[in-house]
């Protein structure tokens, strides 16, 4: 499902977002003491600060940018979105990923886009990885047009974004399931204004029952 | 201090605090002392010092032996190596950010749940908060 950009909210001040799923993000480390952090979102003070208590490596790729969505392939092929998602996550083989921050960037992309995205990252997930995003419990819900971050461990920084806010495709927690292939949403917890954050984790070869509500 | 007018193409080491208002392609060496580049500082080099304060603009590497600052005016492309790393809010930058923190008795992970989480900052648990 699309839905034009002009629906969608706009917030009108920085927020603090509460969430309950953020240390599940840390819960299994890897040996490697070292983090490795993707951030799929915009450069955020709040994520630095918040990993300066770390040992870790932090990217910051901005996939949710506007150029980057707009310069998507016209009609491409599967092979063409997940070499044109490949060059974004621009990861050197071999580097493993211990949390993917998404933030809402799925609900820009449309279910192709998000099953080439997840493609191009497989190689760099494995059973220690853990996947954070936000999404909507349904297409009523509105997306508001924010960058975020990590602030604290059960709070997230949200900053209105400016420019136009690009398409939003909704997917809906069932929708998300099928999409994400290798990734298995372990919770989610819906929240005041409809949106719903989740936490994901691998499971190649473990199929677990369907995930619960918080 | 190197004035805005005023364009180096090559290697500086130095002992001294660094101002960089001008315009600056190679290298910067100053391992015992600070690094600022102002706002209308231009660096395609990579910089090595104690501590690199940004509010111009950087393509490159910068590596701090004690803390990088990127300021709201800042736009960095390259990757950063320190122990600690400020982003102000409207900098700009595109890269990864290397931190060791040295002081390892916060580098314990938050643990859901546990009573021992020693990276946890005061913070907010309530929905949706106005700040």
């Amino acid at each position: 499902m699309k839905r034009s950009s002009a629906l969608a909210s706009e917030p009108s001040q920085n927020r603090t977002l509460g969430s309950n799923l953020i240390p599940q993000l840390f819960e299994r480390p890897r040996p490697d003491e070292r983090l490795i952090v993707l951030d799929m979102g915009h450069p955020s003070s709040s994520t630095v600060n918040f990993f300066n208590q770390f040992k870790c490596r932090l990217t910051f790729l901005d996939l949710q940018g506007s150029e980057f969505l707009a310069a998507q392939p016209e009609d491409p092929s599967h092979e063409e979105l997940v070499a044109y998602f490949q060059q974004g996550l621009n990861l050197q083989p071999g580097v493993m990923v211990d949390v993917c921050l998404f933030w809402d960037l799925l609900s820009y992309l449309d279910g192709a886009s998000v099953k080439a995205f997840i493609e191009a990252l497989d190689p760099h997930v494995d059973r220690y990885t853990r996947g954070y995003s936000l999404g909507l419990h349904n297409a009523r819900n509105q997306l508001p047009h924010c960058r975020y971050g990590l602030d604290t461990n059960t709070s997230l920084s949200q900053v209105p974004k400016s420019g136009t806010q690009p398409t939003v495709y909704p997917h809906n927690q069932r929708d998300l399931t099928k999409l994400l292939d290798y990734f298995e949403i372990d919770k989610s917890r819906l929240m005041s204004d409809g949106r719903i954050e989740y936490i994901m984790s691998e499971n190649r070869g473990l199929r677990r029952a369907t995930p619960s509500i918080w | 201090m190197i004035g805005a007018s005023v364009k180096i193409d090559g290697q500086i080491t130095s002992e001294e605090n660094l101002v960089i208002e001008g315009s600056v392609k190679g290298s910067i060496t100053a391992k015992n002392s600070e690094v600022l580049v102002g706002k209308s500082g231009v660096l395609k080099a990579n910089i090595v010092a104690k501590i690199v304060r940004i509010e111009g603009t950087i393509n490159g590497d910068i590596t701090g032996g004690e803390n990088v600052i990127i300021t709201k005016t800042g736009n960095v492309q390259g990757n950063i190596q320190s122990p600690r790393v400020s982003l102000e809010d409207g900098a700009k930058f595109k890269g990864s950010i290397e931190m060791d923190p040295s002081d390892k008795s916060v580098t314990e992970l938050p643990v859901s749940g546990s009573s021992n989480v020693k990276a946890h900052r005061p913070g907010s648990a309530a929905d949706a908060q106005a700040s």
